[in-house]
Parts: C-alpha cells; structure tokens; sequence
C-alpha cells in the first residue's frame, strides 16, 4: 500500500520528477540529433560541450533570444494559449506514472510516484486527447492556411490513432483486472508459469498484437514521422506551427518531446514490467534504472523509425488506423476476453 | 467553509462563466473553446465527487474526441459569412430559452425530490468499496441490471456509424471501386462528375473541347469597367488573322 506522505513531501517528489522530465527532454533531443546523424553517417552536433553536449542549452538560449512574432491576422488570445496547452497536458501526465513502490528516505516514507489514481491508464489517455487542442488552436489562432491544413490534420489523425490507443490497452486491463498504473506494474512483476521455463509475467508476452498496434498508434499520436502529417514540411512548410516563433514555438517543441517520453514511459509501465528487473526487489534506485532503460529503448525506436521510413500519404494513414489496426485490435479484445472466460472456467 | 466546498464553488463558477460563454461568444471557435472548458470543468466536479472514471471518460469521449470534431468543422466557417447570432432568428431564440427552462426545471425537480424524500440509492461509499472500486462498480451495474438498455445503445450507434460510411460514400459504389482500380487517388469526387467539366472520352481525364465553340458569354460590368469573360485566349484578341 501507498504510504501517506505529507503534502510537502508530495510535492518535492512531483518538483523532482517534472524537473528530471524536462532535463530529459532537453537530451531527448541530443539523443535524437546524434542517433539520426550516426545511422546517416554524419556527426551530429560537436562543437557545443564535449560530444555536443551542451547543445541543447545552446538551442534553448538561442529559441529565447529570438522575435516573438504574431502574425497581424492572429487570434491574440488563442495564439498566446494554444502552446501552453500541449506543453501543460504533456507534462501533467507523468503524475500517474510509477517509478517504484514505497521506498524510506531519510527516514522518511516515500512513494515513487506522484500520485496512484484508479484510473491511472486512462488519465494519461485523457491528458494526450487534450493535448491535440494546442495543435488544432494553434493552428486555428494562426490565420494560415498550412497551419489550418496541419490543425485539420491533426485533430483527424489524433481522434483515429486515439480510438486504437485505448483500445490496445483493454487486454492490458483485462489481465490486470485493474486501470491503475501501480497495480498492472505489480501484476506483472510475478513469473509467467511455463514449465521449465520462468518467464517474467510482462504483458508484451501475453499481449504481442496489443503492443506492437499500441507502439505503432503512440507514434501516431505523438504525431512523429512517419505519422507526422500534420507538420509535413515538405507540403505544408511546417504545418501548425508555421507561424510560431522564439519561446512559443519552444512550447510546441517541448511538448512534443515530453509526450513521446510520457508515452515511452507509459508504454515501459504497460508492457515491460515498469521498473521490474534483475535486483529491483532489492535496490529501488535499480529499479528506476530498469525503467528508465526501457523508456531509452523505445526513444531509440521513435528515432530510428523517423531516420528509417519515408512519411505516410494521408489516405493511407486513415486507412491503416480504421481497416487494419481497429479489426486487429478489437480481435485481440475478443480473443483475450475469450481465454481469459476459459482460464477462469467460466466456459466450457 | 471547508476546502472542498470553496474548490467545489470555484469550479461551478468557472463552468457556469464558460456555458455562458458558449451562448455569447460571436466567434464560433472562442464558443467551442468555451464548451471545451464547461466540459473540463464538469469532469473536475465528477472528480470531486469522487467519480474518477466518469470523470476521465468525460474527458476523453467529449473534450477528446467529439469537441476536437466539432472544432474541427468550425475552424472552416469564415466568420465573416455567419448570420448575425443576437439580433435575428426570433424562434430560435424563444424555443431555446424554452428548452432550457424545461432543463433547468427538471434538475430543479430530481434535486427537490431527492432532498424531499432522501432517497439516496444503494451506491453508497462502503457498497462502492466492496464491489472494488468505482469503475468495478460502474461496469457491474452497467452489464448486468442495465445490459438491455446498454446493447440498444450500442445498437443505434452502430446505426449512425453505418449511416455517415454511406453518406460518406460517393453516390454509386462501383463507380468508387472503378476509380480505385484505375489507382487514382480521388476523394470521393470521381473526375469527370463534375459539372463544370465535359467528361473525357474514357471518363477519366477531363478534357476541355476545344472543337465545337463555347457559347461567349454577356459581357457584364463591375465598378464601371467592362469585364469580358472568355474560355479562349485567342478570342478576342485582334493579332493574327482569325476567322
């Protein structure tokens, strides 16, 4: 069980989390720039810091010190909010996740996570359906007619990719008979009974199909290449952020890459067995290196699918996400709901 | 007061400010941002009363996914073709103030009556805790005492999800499919169907006929200026010898 920490511990807790996110994020976008610049033989950044280290303090320096433009034709107040949107609703979400159990501290008792809802998963599902209105106002707030295009977009590809999204996560839910995060991370840290053979009881083994649909609509819904339609800069400049510049464009870009580490993390919780790993039992610390390690990967595949395949066309990306990955998706519902009858003797 | 109750107002007051908002806003875009934030603020107060997962699909299902589509629809209106909203459109108006009372006057009546007789129904909190939880409790009610009622909902939905595939689709289905297998990537506007264009001899390309002439239209005059309207360059210019 949760310990009941006091609100100021709470809060330090949430401090430290948020705070290490944005870091993060910040080497979130080194980690890409020197991954894509290794598998296209090249560089990447060198010059700022040892192996370009510092350069996205450099990049973040640099977004601040330019204009802020607005264009005339601009929804003033709209322009002003819409970034904020996604950058607020990408960072709440990583409330709900679970860096470990209760651990002490200085004699104090406290819990890796900022809070433990009980209906975790779906909060963070809410929280990324939220998000796409900092694309669509933004692009609205513009007054330009790319931007409406990469709004138009996006709301379309986000409302499709979100249907698969939550649906990819009801066998989840059925094995784990639970919606909060904390309690499908525990149901997996059990082993998998297969004879000779001990498996850890992680969900990407009972539920492959439900990954690999949820992996593939998570870059959807990020709107990462090659789902990135609603940014395509080859047809629409730069989609809905065309006309941002300076801080507000970093906004966009911060969200961006703070939902793809919110989804990484979400997805390492649901499938991976969170912080599950060789000496988490013993050692916490171990435990959210595991974690981490397993967001790192699915970093890794978010950069090497954007430096690898070419964008989608529009019609193709609609019709992927309504006539292949919902009749799978839902198949996968069906035949999990099925065995799960038989295992309980409810059938047969 | 105590906090919950000061937050509870808070919200209620935002919500309410927001629903008003909807009604006044003359930018149909600001009126959907408005619902967006009634919406948000509905699900705090489900949140409140401790209903987490009414709450969430709140969000999820409205703000998320029908909000987005309605945005959707009206970030193309040019706010400079709408109808005058306050001024016009007496019915309308009347008809809304009348439903809203009506509304208004029902939830009057379910919280009186409720007060009034103190029927509280069985979901208290120590039979929400035993059936695990609210959403365990929400899902055992919903598929076991209301499946009749759950299953003819899901009926009519898959009703209108069939109607908008067909309004969706082009008029003949095997126009569609001929089209596709000729690997044109048309939207639903097969070429050809559109009337300001003579149908090319396969129906697939359209082809402007150059042959047979075009009727010259009326010259007309806008701002003091005669404007010519011609299908030719060659029409009515004066180089060359034309017949």
């Amino acid at each position: 069980m949760p310990a009941d920490m006091p609100l100021w511990l709470n809060f330090v807790v949430a401090f430290v989390i948020m705070n290490v996110l944005l870091v993060g994020m910040a080497y979130m976008t080194w980690f890409e720039r020197k991954v894509m610049a290794a598998m296209q033989d090249r560089m990447g950044p060198t010059r700022t810091g040892p192996a370009g280290l510092l350069q996205p303090i450099a990049d973040g320096i640099k977004l601040l010190g330019k204009e802020d433009l607005i264009p005339a034709a601009a929804d003033k107040l709209v322009f002003f909010f819409a970034p904020l949107i996604i950058f607020v609703t990408a960072i709440v979400s990583v409330a709900v996740i679970p860096f470990g159990g209760t651990v002490e501290i200085f004699g104090a008792d406290v819990n890796l996570f900022i809070t433990d809802l009980n209906v975790g998963a779906l909060y963070v599902l809410a929280f990324g359906s939220i998000g796409v209105y900092g694309i669509i106002l933004g692009a609205y707030a513009s007054a330009n007619r790319f931007s409406l295009l990469g709004g138009l977009r996006a709301a379309a590809q986000v409302v499709s990719y979100e249907i698969i999204l939550g649906l990819a996560l009801v066998g989840v839910f059925m094995l784990s008979g639970s919606l909060s995060l904390r309690e499908i991370m525990l149901t997996q840290q059990t082993e998998l009974d297969l004879g000779p053979l001990a498996l850890p009881n992680w969900f990407i083994l009972s539920q492959p199909l439900a990954f690999v649909i949820y992996m593939i609509a998570a870059v959807a819904e990020t709107n990462r290449a090659p789902f990135d339609l609603p940014e395509a800069e080859t047809e629409l400049v730069s989609g809905f952020h065309t006309e941002y510049s300076a801080f507000r464009f970093s906004f966009y870009f911060l969200g961006e890459y703070i939902n793809m580490i919110v989804i990484s993390l979400f997805a390492a919780t649901l499938f991976l067995g969170g912080t599950d790993g060789p000496g988490s039992d013993a050692y916490w610390g171990l435990g959210i290196l595991w974690l981490l390690l397993k967001t790192v990967a699915f970093l890794f595949f978010y950069v090497w699918l954007r430096t690898t395949l070419p964008r989608f066309r529009y019609d193709q990306l609609m019709g992927i996400a309504w006539k292949v990955l919902l009749p799978l998706v839902l198949l996968n519902i069906v035949v999990t709901a099925f065995i799960r009858l038989v295992g309980n003797g409810q059938v047969f | 007061m105590p906090w919950d109750v000061i937050i509870f107002y808070l919200i209620a007051a935002v919500c309410i400010t927001s629903a008003v908002g909807v009604v006044v806003a003359n930018n149909p875009v600001h009126a959907g941002v408005f619902l967006v934030i009634c919406f948000l603020n509905i699900a705090a107060t489900f949140v409140m009363m401790g209903a987490e997962f009414l709450a969430v699909v709140q969000v999820i299902v409205y703000t998320g996914a029908i909000l987005v589509l309605v945005l959707f629809v009206l970030m193309l209106v040019d706010p400079d073709d709408l109808p005058e909203f306050h001024t016009a459109r007496p019915v309308q108006r009347v008809v809304g103030l009348l439903l809203g009372a009506i509304l208004l006057l029902e939830v009057g009546a379910a919280i009186l009556s409720r007060t009034v007789t103190g029927a509280r129904g069985d979901a208290t909190a120590q039979n929400i805790a035993a059936a695990g939880g609210n959403t365990q409790a929400l899902g055992r009610v919903l598929y076991s005492d209301y499946l009749l009622a759950f299953e003819v909902v899901s009926l009519v939905l898959l009703v209108g999800v069939i109607g908008a595939i067909v309004l969706a689709l082009p008029e003949r289905l095997g126009e569609q499919i001929s089209i596709t297998r000729r690997g044109t990537i048309s939207l639903g506007h097969p070429r050809g169907t559109d009337a300001a264009l003579p149908a090319g001899p396969a129906g697939e390309t359209p082809m402007v006929d150059r042959e047979t002439p075009s009727p010259t239209p009326e010259p007309t005059t806008a701002g003091g200026r005669t404007l010519i309207m011609v299908t030719d360059p060659d029409e009515r210019t004066t180089v060359g010898t034309r017949p």
